[in-house]
């Protein structure tokens, strides 16, 4: 009998709504219990469908915005704008995920996901480095800070790196290894896209867990087949750019087609990447059908 | 006190100039009427003599802001505002049901109002029903709420004005501006006690400086739902009212929606004190000089 867990990546779909927010504004009344509630039913989407790992949805905000928004020297325009040092000045996750765990049950458990340096970095418009190394070496030291404060409140943390995908640059390693160094919890490394060209790269990161778009790019397996690598794999099984819903038949075929050529390595499965873009219907059944798949493979 | 390196947009809304640099312009004073309350159209009538009344010895522009909670108000409303307001008085119309704001506006045009009604106003919670209806029955101006329930710093607000902060399609300018609105008004969206509605001010010359366009808030709604005022004393918290619209003209705001009418002895006063105090020091610095109806032209 096999132990693979089922997981998320990040985001999950919830449908604001914006009425209902713009009256605790006219009322004069707090926002924060509106959000508590958005998280909640993405939390509790996660549970029904029978996920192990849970996050907690990025219900709040699209995930560069959700940090930017509370790092010094960053703000928000249509882009996210670099103005100042970036420093960590705050919490940026932690208060939704003490109240997430408040919301699993003791056999579920809880995955903060961190957005990466490098991410973060090519993400924004740098109106004060100039820089480009030393702007993500700076994300790099502030969110090793959550990272450390976040390893108190959840089991296992996760940098989504998806800029990965197109380059890792020279210092790439250091900026991962800033933030993993030291921690308690084991660690994964998102990275959806095509990784092909930089799979060497990636396979030298210092994380316990390597976590890629395996369903949509299946071509993913026979080039992680042509090394030797430490780290343990998240397989992507379900699509999250795509709207249909991938029956349990299809899944267990991926996943059993992984497992014969990495074998054991393979300890989570997941959706792709974020699931913010499907109908919450859509991601929800896909979640059901990760899950019932995960099952029968685990019963095999 | 100080001055924009920003052009600021003078719009004449029905005769009334707003907006333009600090100490051109006297502070245009919006007063609410049967917010809560069933109308009463006596009362009405005779509070807005009084405001009519002290706004012409002060100099202060006054208009009157209807708020309007359920549908079958709005005939009896718009009889009393063609009745009893001067000949092109403009005035502001406060809806928060998106299905009544259609409605109103099919009205307003019929009753063809439309060139003197402040939309108040266009805000994350806009519908698609309500686009359509703002597309066919176009109010020459706009108020639109910079509030953004993931940020209430200036820079959240201007946020949700470019973009919409990920909760609108769009940015709530481009939406007002799609609709056709050609005088749009900045309210930079006081939040509850404790929730940042400090920001409210500080936002006033960041948006002003950002877009040039008239700026101002109701950030006496904060002083309103103060607890710890209200255990203080009626009085103290009446002043606190009267006083804390100040701030607003103060940071380069240019209108203040001040509450309910019946304030108006105490908040024409206050604020043409405050007109007069900038415009001396924005003359003296600046070189700007206040226009003849200017409280510093009419009462010193």
């Amino acid at each position: 009998m096999k132990n693979i867990q089922t997981t998320v990546i990040g985001s999950y779909p919830v449908t604001i709504d914006t009425m209902e927010f713009i009256k605790t504004y006219f009322l004069q009344k707090k926002t924060d219990q509106k959000w508590k509630r958005y998280i909640k039913t993405a939390v509790q989407k996660m549970l029904d469908a029978g996920i192990d790992i849970i996050t907690d949805g990025q219900t709040r905000d699209p995930f560069i915005q959700l940090f930017a928004r509370k790092l010094k020297g960053c703000r928000i325009r249509n882009r996210v704008e670099i103005i100042d040092k970036i420093e960590y000045t705050k919490p940026i996750t932690i208060e939704d995920q003490k109240y997430v765990k408040t919301l699993l049950p003791k056999n579920k458990k809880l995955k903060g996901v961190i957005t990466g340096p490098y991410t973060l970095t090519r993400a924004a418009t740098d109106l004060h480095y100039m820089d480009e190394k030393q702007l993500a070496f700076d994300f790099a030291y502030a969110l090793k800070q959550e990272a450390e404060n976040l390893q108190k409140h959840v089991d296992i943390i996760s940098i989504d790196e998806p800029f990965f995908s197109e380059q890792v640059p020279e210092y790439g390693k250091e900026l991962i290894s800033i933030i993993t160094k030291n921690l308690r919890r084991p660690t994964t490394l998102h990275v959806c896209g095509d990784i092909r060209k930089n799979i060497s790269q990636i396979l030298e990161m210092p994380v316990d867990i390597l976590s890629h778009e395996f369903k949509g790019i299946p071509e993913l397996l026979n080039e992680f087949k042509q090394y030797s690598f430490q780290q343990k794999i998240c397989l992507g099984s379900v699509r999250s750019d795509n709207v249909t819903v991938e029956n349990v038949e299809e899944i267990i075929l991926h996943i059993k087609k992984a497992i014969d050529i990495l074998g054991n390595k393979i300890i989570h499965i997941s959706p792709d990447c974020g699931q913010r873009f499907l109908p919450p219907q859509i991601a929800y059944q896909k979640l059901k059908n990760l899950v019932e798949a995960g099952r029968i493979i685990n019963e095999r | 006190m100080f001055s924009f390196t920003r052009k600021q947009e003078i719009f004449d809304v029905s005769g009334i100039k707003i907006g333009g640099q600090p100490g051109e312009y006297p502070t245009v004073l919006i007063a609410g009427l049967f917010f809560i309350v069933e109308p009463d159209f006596n009362k009405a009538k005779k509070n807005l003599k009084t405001m009519f009344d002290v706004s012409k010895k002060t100099g202060n522009p006054a208009i009157p802001d209807f708020f309007i909670r359920k549908e079958e108000y709005i005939d009896r409303i718009l009889d009393f505002i063609q009745k009893t307001l001067p000949k092109n008085q403009p005035f502001s119309i406060d809806i928060i049901e998106p299905q009544i704001k259609t409605k109103m506006l099919k009205k307003l045009d019929e009753k063809k109002l439309l060139s003197r009604t402040i939309y108040n106003s266009i805000h994350i919670g806009i519908t698609d029903e309500e686009k359509k209806a703002l597309k066919r029955y176009t109010p020459d101006t706009a108020i639109i709420v910079a509030f953004n329930p993931k940020d209430g710093s200036p820079d959240g607000k201007i946020e949700v004005l470019e973009n919409g902060a990920h909760m609108t399609d769009k940015g709530l300018l481009d939406i007002a501006k799609e609709v056709g609105i050609k005088k749009i008004l900045i309210d930079t969206a006081a939040l509850a006690p404790g929730e940042n509605s400090g920001a409210a001010i500080a936002a006033i010359p960041v948006i002003k400086e950002e877009y040039g366009l008239p700026v101002g808030c109701a950030i006496h709604n904060v002083v309103e739902k103060s607890k710890w005022l209200s255990k203080h004393g009626i009085q103290a918290k009446k002043i606190v009212d009267i006083a804390s619209n100040i701030n607003i003209p103060l940071f380069g705001g240019d209108y203040i929606i001040f509450g309910p009418i019946e304030n108006t002895e105490y908040v024409f006063p206050t604020i043409a004190w405050q007109d007069i105090l900038i415009s001396e020091y924005t003359e003296n610095y600046f070189g700007i000089k206040p226009i003849k109806n200017h409280p510093r032209r009419k009462l010193i």
